[in-house]
């Protein structure tokens, strides 16, 4: 899915987060958003991915509007996934079933799960579980229904530098196999796994680099 | 179903609050209703025991107010179409040492009705007792009412609450102890098609009588009309304090399970299927807490009914159709009570999973 990102602008208040953004992102592509906390880099990824209406400007998915995409709720679950610093799975559900929540078809949950390498764990609580676990689980949650779209932020801000290493890894292999990623992070390691790289800075494009 | 039953076991403590107050105010709900409607029903019951057609005072629809001349009671008797013409007299009065006690003053025709355990129907100066007074005063030989003497003739025992904590006696006696001649005549028919002709019969003979179907007296009765309507309008309290509690119960819930929701928004879960997962969680508790309610208030009318203070006037009834009626009053205030909360848990934006920063 391809999104473009034209005149992008966003106030909270009289402050600025966002000024004259224009960004594509191509389908298929891993595409890291990086800068220092304030950059703007969040408020950017948010709006990209529907989460967030910008005061100004506008932004299309394979050249329609938010407004012409249809429900909401539906072209998210059908064409978009979340990843979150905070893993966010739900505490009284077990993996296997935080994963079931967004499934559409639950049959490529067990494949998937043992592809993210925590098939044993599916009996498993989020407390009872790693950080780096519990994570990956939140991946296979954002993956179950093959979203043409990843977003990311700051995913690997709770996890050492091993397991960070090891999700940014899987994002490049399931980008490999075709799913677009778009990731946010102050962690310039992330840079060496993208296809594309927006550097930003108070709240602009300071430079993009394509690989 | 699972899901539902995972996040009440979660939310263990705010679960059990939303179900204590849904008990309690189901409860409430139940006995209020059940009360009233046993008072309603017992003395509903004592008025249609052979009484077809009822007649009181002109103007004074109350059978304790209402005073009417005995005199009359042969010539009802010989309209055709009549089998049968009782007197009653109602009042109440001390019986030593109880403070107020239902009495009635019978015509003689009408002892039959009392199922006799012992002895015999009253004679001029004599009383029968209810089986309940007769054991709450210890089985008594003589009774004192009004600082009058009577001696105790017989027991009898009956499912009217009213009439078992109560002392029956000769009509004469009543109406020399009240001051009345009678306060109602009831009226057995042989044809009962002919009760609208029997009734301008009546009203025609006693100008100063008014004669009813009982069943229309009933309908009209304002004693009942008061009953039941405080009793309605006590039920209605009890089910908005029931939903005001739900509502705020519910509201925490929903704010302590914020990143729940926004998850389940950025996931792409309908607004519908949230509203519908917090709604099944509250039905769950309300099922429980009706089941729960159910049996306290079973538990306490039986406890009234056989408490010597209230001499078995309380006699509550859980009917099926109370049950059924309570059943949806109880669904009913969770769903209501769960919408605005749950509509609230459907509108969560899933970037406050982004600003929160923490699950």
């Amino acid at each position: 899915m391809n999104i473009i990102g034209s005149a992008l602008e966003h106030y909270y208040g009289q402050e600025y987060i966002l000024r004259g953004i224009d960004i594509e992102i191509k389908a298929g592509s891993f595409t890291a958003i990086i800068g220092e906390s304030g950059s703007g880099k969040t408020t950017l990824l948010s709006i990209l991915s529907t989460l967030l209406n910008p005061t100004l400007g506008s932004v299309t998915f394979d050249g329609k509007t938010i407004a012409e995409v249809g429900n909401i709720d539906t072209f998210r679950r059908h064409n978009i996934g979340f990843v979150f610093q905070f893993h966010y799975l739900i505490s009284y559900l077990t993996l296997r079933e935080n994963v079931a929540l967004a499934a559409l078809d639950e049959t490529l949950i067990d494949p998937l799960m043992e592809s993210l390498g925590i098939e044993r764990l599916g009996g498993r609580y989020s407390d009872e579980v790693s950080g780096g676990e519990r994570q990956r689980a939140a991946i296979a949650r954002a993956l179950i229904n093959r979203p043409k779209i990843v977003f990311a932020d700051e995913p690997t801000g709770n996890l050492d530098s091993k397991n960070a290493l090891g999700v940014y890894e899987l994002f490049k292999r399931f980008s490999d196999e075709g799913t677009g990623f778009v990731v946010a992070s102050h962690d310039k390691k992330l840079a060496e796994y993208a296809d594309t790289i927006i550097e930003m800075e108070d709240g602009i494009v300071k430079k993009i680099y394509q690989r | 179903m699972i899901t539902p039953l995972k996040a009440l076991r979660k939310n263990r403590f705010k679960t059990a609050l939303i179900f204590m107050s849904m008990s309690v105010s189901i409860s409430a709900i139940f006995l209020i209703s059940a009360i009233s409607g046993g008072v309603v029903s017992m003395y509903s019951a004592m008025l249609k025991t052979d009484g077809d057609i009822i007649v009181t005072q002109k103007g004074i629809a109350d059978t304790f107010f209402s005073d009417i001349n005995r005199s009359q009671m042969g010539s009802i008797a010989k309209m055709e179409g009549v089998k049968e013409v009782t007197a009653l007299i109602f009042g109440a009065a001390p019986v030593d040492p109880l403070p107020i006690v239902g009495i009635y003053g019978v015509s003689e025709n009408r002892f039959k009705s009392y199922a006799l355990t012992q002895g015999s129907s009253p004679q001029m100066g004599e009383v029968m007792l209810g089986s309940k007074i007769y054991e709450t005063l210890k089985h008594p030989k003589t009774i004192l009412i009004s600082k009058k003497k009577f001696v105790v003739s017989g027991v009898f025992k009956s499912k009217i609450g009213f009439e078992d904590g109560g002392v029956v006696m000769n009509v004469e006696d009543g109406g020399a102890l009240f001051h009345k001649s009678a306060s109602i005549f009831l009226i057995t028919l042989s044809d009962l098609g002919k009760s609208d002709s029997l009734i301008k019969k009546i009203n025609t003979l006693l100008p100063e009588g008014e004669a009813k179907t009982t069943d229309s007296f009933i309908d009209s009765y304002n004693q009942f009309k008061i009953i039941k309507t405080s009793s309605d309008v006590i039920g209605a309290m009890a089910f908005l304090m029931g939903i005001l509690g739900i509502v705020s119960m519910m509201s925490m819930v929903v704010n302590d399970r914020k990143g729940e929701f926004g998850i389940m928004r950025s996931i792409g879960l309908s607004s519908r299927t949230i509203i519908f997962k917090l709604l099944s969680e509250t039905l769950i508790i309300a099922v429980l807490a009706f089941a729960v309610a159910w049996g306290v208030s079973q538990g306490v009318l039986e406890l009234i009914e056989h408490a010597d203070k209230f001499q078995g006037y309380i006699n509550g009834e859980i009917t099926f159709t109370l049950l059924c009626n309570v059943f949806i009053v109880s669904v009913t205030m969770a769903l209501l009570g769960t919408l605005l909360p749950a509509i609230y848990a459907a509108r969560i934006d899933p970037m406050s999973l982004i600003q929160r920063g923490g699950a």
